[in-house]
């Protein structure tokens, strides 16, 4: 004989593959998330001390009286300064509309500028930035109205455009005139929107069928078609269900069942008892060549050298029986007939 | 009509040439205008069914739980024919493959063979032979039923007839035709003979020795051509379900087994006997059954949610047995007999001997050796309560001169032929 109930061992084989699966998945996940750091080392984030980090710049502003709100959802800029590094991860007409209600606005390396230039120190050369002097500037060049540091800085109307975010970083703040150029640029107001955006405001703009192509619209409806043809042939049934004709069957115990439940429910001891008594009478009496109906209780007193009335008690006691009463009685009746039958 | 799996594969096809090349409407109208051709094409060169004729041939009877074979035979008078085809029957008949794949000619005919192993007793009828014809392409086929009655009838499995041969061992033994210590003497006066030396003085008949110039023995034999009534109850009682080694069946079954096996014996010793299965009507009546008819009769018998009409049975008996017999009722032994057959037996016992087999549960007498805990022993009461009942039913039939015999669902066919042997025996028929 085999068993078929899986043991110890046969469950470690079994489950050790997937097992490794999930500890390799794991591991996989916590090493990548080491490497990439936490959230608050991101680049131009004011709240980071890392050499690309802005915390060096909010913190003269807010020496300045500005006060600084980093967001990666802006939406409250009516007169305020707003500052988008990274202006290319929001929808054109969002920009607009942002940059229309802010007092001032500074865009960061927004797409698509005129040139590539190398970072470096440059003069201002308008009258824009005279205060500032030289400072880091270079990445794009952009066109506006009013133009400095050879166009990587444009401004018109209310938007000015940088071309590099260097001027901002703790690593090169304290160079030249950045940190006065910084001042200047994002301290005009008394506040400051600092809006960093996540990816995931570009997919708010659009909706999701609008970024499905359409050859895969019509695929789906052509599945829907191929699904309910499935659904037909796997539906179509070989000939009808054919019923079975069952026979009533009951179980033949289930009404000595019932009166066993009947008992117990109505705490019926001493009826029980009554009948267990008479049931080891009957079962007795042929033993011992007693005629049914007699009491045979000084024929087992005979042969089991037990009290007479000790034995009568156990045979015809009409004491009323509790519960726990019973279970003994049932035992003790259980004994006297093995003691019989020994006998 | 019917669609193919290959249709839903065209479909899904389908899904790539509209995504890629074609994705607009007019692309999926295209593809299912093409869909639709297809199955219309399929549909047009597809056999038919409904002009298809079916015939059958083969086991009308088969002992439950062994195998038979029934023969379809399908002529297809249309074109070439292939699909596949259901041959339906109810569950409990037990086919064992009841689709095949079919290929008919043009004109042709096939025969087709279907293993039935019913795990029922009873009639199986046929349902209906349902035919799926595809077309060439395979995308589409027709489907239609035909109607082709044949009935295999279930026979009562008679399990109990391993204990034939010791049986019959015994009654050998009982009639003298077969040397044995036991002294081979019947109960009926058979013929006389001259003396030969070995024989008893005690049969030496004195009477007949002094007419003649021979001593003269007497010869006897057992009683034979006796009348045996089997009564088989099939009210509610009979439909209880009680545990044997067969696993749970109706005590129905267990009777029938009983019947069967007292029936095969008294055959052998010449009795003749008669069946009647009774709830509040006659279910089935066999006057001088043989085996192989009676089988066939009790096969189609269930039992009935009705009461046992104990009047109408002994009615029943009276009015067909014409000389004394011996009446073997087959029912349960329960309260209700005190107020249904009890009254009647003095009509019966007059004429004939009546002799009752129960099938006890083994599961009240489990019940009734519970001990331990307090449901244990509740229940052991309520058990014992219900054997008491029947030791009082015993007790009170025996004084009205019935035999009862109460056993066990897998003792009781053997317990029966013996008690019916005894009687035999001791010339009580």
């Amino acid at each position: 004989m085999t068993a078929v109930s899986p043991d110890a061992g046969r469950i470690w084989t079994a489950a050790r593959g997937p097992l490794l699966i999930g500890v390799i998945i794991l591991f996989a996940a916590v090493v990548i998330t080491l490497l990439r750091g936490s959230g608050e080392g991101g680049a131009l984030d004011p709240r980071s001390f890392r050499p690309e980090g802005s915390h060096a710049v909010a913190d003269l502003l807010e020496q300045n009286g500005v006060r600084v709100e980093l967001t990666d959802n802006a939406s409250a800029v009516d007169g305020a300064t707003l500052f988008v590094t990274q202006p290319n991860l929001i929808d054109p007409e969002r920009l607009a509309d942002l940059s229309r209600r802010a007092a001032a606005t500074v865009l960061l390396a927004p797409a698509p500028g005129l040139d590539r230039v190398e970072p470096g120190t440059r003069q201002p050369g308008c009258p824009l930035a005279d205060r500032a002097g030289a400072a880091t500037l270079g990445g794009f060049t952009y066109e506006g109205d009013q133009s400095c540091y050879d166009s990587t800085l444009v401004r018109t109307g209310t938007v000015t455009t940088i071309g590099y975010g260097g001027i901002f970083t703790n690593r090169d703040v304290d160079e030249e005139g950045n940190a006065a150029l910084a001042l200047s640029l994002l301290g005009q107001h008394e506040r400051l929107v600092w809006y960093v955006p996540s990816a995931a405001d570009r997919s708010q703009q659009k909706s999701l069928t609008g970024l499905i192509p359409d050859g895969w619209k019509y695929g789906a409806l052509q599945l829907g078609i191929a699904a309910v043809l499935i659904a037909l042939w796997r539906a179509r049934r070989l000939g009808r269900v054919v019923p079975e004709p069952l026979p009533v069957v009951v179980r033949a115990a289930e009404t000595v069942e019932g009166r066993a439940r009947l008992y117990r429910r109505s705490h019926a001891a001493s009826h029980a008892a009554s009948v267990l008594r008479q049931a080891t009478r009957d079962r007795l009496a042929p033993l011992l060549g007693v005629p049914p109906g007699d009491d045979p209780s000084e024929e087992i007193a005979r042969r089991t050298s037990r009290p007479v009335t000790s034995v009568r008690a156990l045979l015809y006691d009409k004491e009323p029986v509790d519960d726990r009463g019973l279970v003994a009685l049932a035992a003790s009746l259980d004994a006297l007939e093995n003691e019989v039958r020994k006998a | 009509m019917a669609l193919t799996g290959r249709a839903g594969l065209l479909a899904l096809i389908g899904v790539f040439v509209v995504g890629l090349l074609l994705p607009s409407w007019q692309g999926i109208l295209v593809l299912f205008g093409l869909l639709v051709l297809c199955v219309a094409v399929d549909l047009l060169l597809a056999a038919g069914v409904r002009q298809l004729t079916f015939s059958r041939a083969g086991a009308t009877s088969v002992r439950t739980g062994e195998p038979c074979v029934v023969q379809l035979t399908v002529h297809n008078p249309g074109r070439r024919l292939r699909g596949v085809l259901r041959d339906a029957w109810a569950p409990s008949a037990g086919v064992v493959a009841d689709r095949v794949a079919v290929d008919v000619p043009a004109g042709g005919s096939r025969v087709l063979s279907f293993e039935l192993r019913p795990i029922r007793r009873g009639d199986r009828a046929a349902d209906r032979v349902t035919v799926r014809s595809h077309g060439p392409l395979g995308i589409a086929a027709r489907q239609g039923s035909h109607v082709v009655p044949w009935t295999v009838r279930a026979l009562p499995p008679f399990h109990s007839r391993r204990h034939l041969p010791p049986l019959l061992e015994r009654l050998r033994e009982l009639d003298g035709r077969r040397a044995s210590l036991i002294r081979g003497a019947g109960t009926e006066f058979d013929s006389l003979r001259a003396y030969v030396i070995g024989d008893d003085v005690r049969s030496i008949d004195w009477r007949a020795s002094a007419r003649s110039a021979d001593v003269v023995v007497r010869t006897w034999r057992p009683e034979r051509d006796r009348q045996v009534t089997i009564v088989l109850d099939t009210a509610r009682t009979s439909a209880g379900r009680v545990d044997g080694a067969l696993g749970g069946l109706p005590r129905l079954d267990t009777a029938m087994d009983a019947a069967l096996l007292l029936s095969a014996l008294a055959s052998q010793a010449r009795d003749q006997v008669d069946f009647l299965a009774f709830s509040h009507q006659v279910r089935a009546s066999v006057p001088r059954a043989t085996l192989p008819v009676l089988v066939r009769a009790m096969a189609p018998l269930e039992a009935e949610l009705v009461e046992f009409d104990a009047r109408g049975a002994v009615a029943e008996v009276l009015r067909r047995a014409g000389r004394r017999s011996l009446v073997v009722l087959l029912t349960s032994l329960e309260p209700s007999i005190e107020h249904g057959l009890l009254p009647l037996l003095p009509a019966l016992a007059t004429r004939h001997h009546l002799l009752i087999a129960s099938v006890s549960d083994p599961a009240v007498h489990a019940m009734a050796a519970g001990r331990g805990d307090l449901e244990a022993v509740y229940s052991a009461a309520a058990a014992e309560r219900t054997l008491a009942e029947r030791r009082r039913l015993t007790a009170l039939l025996a004084r009205h001169g019935v035999d009862v015999v109460d056993a066990l669902p897998d003792d009781l066919p053997r317990a029966l032929a013996d008690r019916y042997l005894s009687l035999k025996a001791a010339g009580k028929l």
